[in-house]
């Protein structure tokens, strides 16, 4: 009897503790709710590699220097005041903040630096590739950190804005089973732990992953910067993009991350809604084979500037709708030392069979053209094939479809099969380096047979110069020269930057589209 | 034979069966033309042979497909699913995620399909040629025709967007917590931990994806029910009933409804089976966080584990669900009993 009347006292004593704090949490905490198909493989820094993640990441950890919050063609300070670069550009010196601490309390410093950094490497996981160049990560004292590459890497600091070298506290992920020596693809065990927690110096704190459910975010008390607006982010997977709509117009979620440019129309008739524009980075474009045994007539120089001249960019931007640009080359429009639009191809079907007539095919020929089923961004590559279809008809080219299932076509083309193929490439960082590999013997390249043995000299030495030089304006020159290049020659035909829409309650402030993280929540507010 | 015999033999008959699905499942797996590599890391992470190196080794993809076999039949033995590539969980803690999301939709999809399906069935025979009947035949015909993407969108768009009467996607609402997990499943859950507020919100969500996943169900089983009921009417014992005086409830309920019965119970158990092995589609448009949706993110990224994982899981639902509809029969046919 005494226990049942210690019970209930107890209880009552609870329920008056609970009532109000509950009541005090409802008035006080400031709640985003993101609407957004996940994409997450995993939060770990060192093995994430998706949209979702980076975005994640963006808000949780912090890196050395970063980006302007809506582009991606200047690199500014984050966690590094200030860096310098040796004269060999093989060594880059970063002088850390010393303000920072971690969201578990402990101060940042040059240890927590080359942990993460040589973890990242050493995992070899999906991302491990940008920590290629890495040789070594040595703290100087507790705040001056530098990085050892194995030869110059002019796009390195482009590369540690991605989120697989966010600094984490290095105790805490040791603490739970963490590893950065040379066998850490089999010893390190913090996977688990890092998809459930977050041990980095970013305004938010992971809270909860719940995988294809929710993500929750919660402010970090501990935050050096300003501290965001929102107290806590609930980020829900809503996978299609037509429930994304209705869940915004029902007023469930604030904001929707993955609209298509075709409902863009009726969200901005709403007033109760804002729809936000912006240019993807993906590029989508036509390829020709360089193997004439392969390619046939497309292995032709001539036929291969014929097919630029032919195709209708106003055509196909009207098909992509929404904010999607024509990029003037393989670089897309945004980054540093991208050509704009203005300089982009115009269509001349005059020039267009002039060109065929000289390369021999005045009465034009017939080619297949292989391309995946599947939709880029809100682009059907089988619609945009049938309009390229349609366009290279007009100067005598019958082109047959020839779709194919994504993976296998993908074997297709990463095996140098494809004679003429329709296909995309998003960026692997943001900096117009990884954009060689569209030049003869690197990645893309070669899957057009496109080598040192049959291209220009002039492209070669461009390519081997861009690859290493380090100084900016140089760097703007002979970008400069290789979009020209490309232009007037080689395998590639640009077709299409397709646009990205974001939909939010009228009022919401701060948002912002980074081809990097996606969004930065830290700098949304009502 | 005795019943508790049948079920054993049946039990017993599983093991072969679902022994020959992973011999199957695999070798279709690692047919396809297709490399989980390419699928799986990002198009300069494969062109870095460590990379690609670390990622076989870390997935056993460097072995022999034979190797492969026997050490995923030996894992399979110690209850070891293995990891989704994906996902990067043990497949085992993916289907426990994801199967009681699906699991309590389609029981609550099933049940309505049942209950409207043979209600809709019964009366359209019994008042056959009437206005009525003329009414439920074309509801059947709209719920078997409609396409479920279409008619999800119409419901959320009606009942959400605009009445604001029901819930959008997801299981729960942004503001309501998931109750303690005992079963997975959330209106179960929360009622074993109390939680009525939460209990009601899960009822609700489950309501909209539910109708959707009945709508095709509800209309093959009215249909069924309509032709078979309709045959057993014409019988002769029906009207040997009616002619001892019976009533005509009785006739109905107890005399022709247990025969019409036995060909329903048969397709009810496949339309189970069908909605527990997952509705991409609904699960898609209501964010329903389900094997279906599960099962083709690991179709698209080659995910050999989860593949194999949900195979399994699939099949053990079909054998499942097909037993139960025997022991039904042997239940429902009194001639089986004595077979």
């Amino acid at each position: 009897m005494r226990n049942y009347v210690r019970f209930t006292i107890m209880l009552i004593l609870l329920a008056g503790l609970i009532v109000p704090m509950s009541g005090m949490a409802a008035q006080e905490e400031r709640v985003l709710v993101v609407g957004h198909a996940e994409s997450t493989d995993s939060l770990d820094p060192a093995r994430a590699f998706t949209p979702t993640s980076s975005m994640i990441h963006q808000a949780v950890y912090d890196t050395l220097v970063t980006f302007p919050p809506d582009s991606v063609d200047r690199i500014v300070p984050e966690l590094a005041e200030s860096w310098e670069v040796s004269d060999d550009g093989l060594t880059y010196t970063f002088y850390l903040r010393q303000d920072v601490v971690f969201s578990t309390g402990n101060p940042m410093t040059a240890d927590d630096v080359v942990f993460s950094f040589m973890r990242a490497k050493n995992i070899t996981g999906n991302p491990s590739f940008l920590a290629e160049t890495i040789e070594s990560v040595e703290a100087i004292d507790d705040y001056t950190v530098a990085i050892h590459l194995s030869e110059p890497d002019p796009a390195l600091l482009a590369k540690l804005i991605f989120g697989v070298f966010s600094v984490m506290d290095a105790d805490e992920v040791i603490a739970h089973g963490g590893v950065d020596n040379e066998d850490a693809a089999e010893e390190d065990a913090a996977e688990d732990w890092l998809n459930q927690n977050s041990v980095g110096t970013g305004p938010y704190i992971l809270e909860s992953w719940d995988p294809q459910v929710e993500t929750v975010l919660v402010r970090n008390p501990n935050y050096w910067g300003d501290p965001p607006y929102f107290d806590r982010i609930i980020i829900r997977n809503i996978p299609e993009a037509a429930t994304q709509k209705i869940s915004l117009e029902a007023g469930e979620i604030d904001i929707a991350l993955d609209i298509t440019a075709d409902q863009v129309p009726a969200l901005e008739e709403n007033e109760a809604i804002e729809v936000f524009q912006g240019t993807s980075p993906a590029i989508i474009f036509l390829l020709c084979n360089q193997d004439e045994e392969i390619g046939g007539p497309m292995s032709n120089p001539l036929v291969q500037l014929a097919i630029r001249y032919a195709i209708d960019y106003d055509g196909i931007l009207e098909l992509a709708g929404g904010a999607a640009v024509q990029p003037a080359s393989v670089i897309p429009v945004g980054f540093f030392g991208a050509f704009d639009t203005d300089q982009a191809f115009d269509r001349d079907l005059d020039r267009a069979r002039e060109l065929l007539a000289e390369a021999g095919y005045p009465d034009g020929f017939e080619v297949d053209l292989q391309y995946p089923e599947f939709t880029v961004r809100g682009i059907d590559l089988s619609t945009l094939a049938q309009k390229v279809q349609a366009d290279l008809a007009e100067v005598g080219i019958t082109v047959n479809l020839a779709p194919g299932e994504i993976l296998t076509e993908l074997e297709n083309y990463r095996n140098g099969r494809e004679g003429f193929g329709l296909w995309w490439w998003e960026p692997d960082y943001q900096d117009p380096v990884d954009y060689v590999e569209f030049l003869p013997g690197r990645t893309v390249g070669l899957r057009v047979n496109w080598t040192d043995e049959n291209a220009d000299p002039e492209i070669l030495e461009l390519r081997d110069r861009a690859l290493v030089e380090m100084d900016d304006e140089a760097r703007l020159e002979i970008f400069a020269d290789i979009q020209e290049y490309l232009q007037q020659n080689g395998p590639w035909a640009p077709l299409v930057q397709p646009g990205v829409q974001f939909a939010y309650q009228a009022g919401l402030q701060g948002v912002v589209f980074n081809t990097q993280w996606i969004i930065d929540f830290a700098l949304l507010s009502y | 034979m005795p019943l508790y015999v049948y079920i054993l033999r049946r039990l017993a008959l599983m093991i072969p069966l679902l022994i020959g699905i992973t011999l199957v499942s695999f070798l279709i797996a690692n047919a396809i033309p297709g490399d989980p590599v390419a699928a799986n890391l990002g198009q300069r992470a494969m062109s870095d042979p460590e990379i690609v190196e670390a990622f076989r080794r870390e997935w056993g993809l460097d072995k022999p497909v034979v190797i492969q076999y026997i050490t995923y039949l030996n894992n399979l033995l110690h209850g070891n699913l293995g990891r989704s590539i994906k996902s990067r969980r043990p497949v085992m803690d993916d289907l426990k995620s994801f199967l009681p999301a699906t699991f309590e939709l389609s029981t609550f999809a099933i049940v309505i399909g049942m209950v409207l399906g043979v209600a809709f069935g019964i009366s359209s025979a019994v008042w056959r040629n009437t206005v009525l009947d003329f009414v439920v035949r074309l509801i059947s015909i709209l719920g078997v025709s409609t396409p479920v993407f279409w008619l999800a969108l119409i419901l959320l768009f009606i009942f959400y967007s605009r009445l604001h009467w029901l819930p959008g996607p997801g299981r729960l609402d942004v503001t309501v917590m998931p109750p303690p997990t005992f079963t997975g499943l959330y209106t179960l859950d929360s009622l074993l931990a109390g939680q009525w507020g939460t209990f009601l919100n899960a009822l609700k969500h489950l309501i909209l994806p539910g109708f959707v996943l009945a709508s095709y169900t509800t209309g093959l089983i009215a249909r069924v029910t309509r032709s078979s009921m309709l045959e057993v009417l014409g019988q002769e014992y029906v009207r040997t009933a009616r002619s001892k005086g019976l009533h005509e409830r009785v006739v109905i309920m107890r005399h022709a409804l247990a025969n019409a019965l036995i060909p329903v119970v048969t397709v009810i158990g496949l339309s189970y089976g069908n909605l527990l092995s997952g509705a991409v589609l609904t699960e898609t448009i209501f964010a329903w966080p389900g094997i279906g949706r599960y099962a083709f993110r690991a179709s698209v990224s080659l995910d050999f584990p989860a593949i194999m994982g949900v195979s399994l899981l699939i099949s053990l639902i079909f054998v499942a669900t097909n037993l139960v509809v025997d022991v039904l029969y042997h239940l429902l046919d009194p001639r089986l009993r004595t077979g």
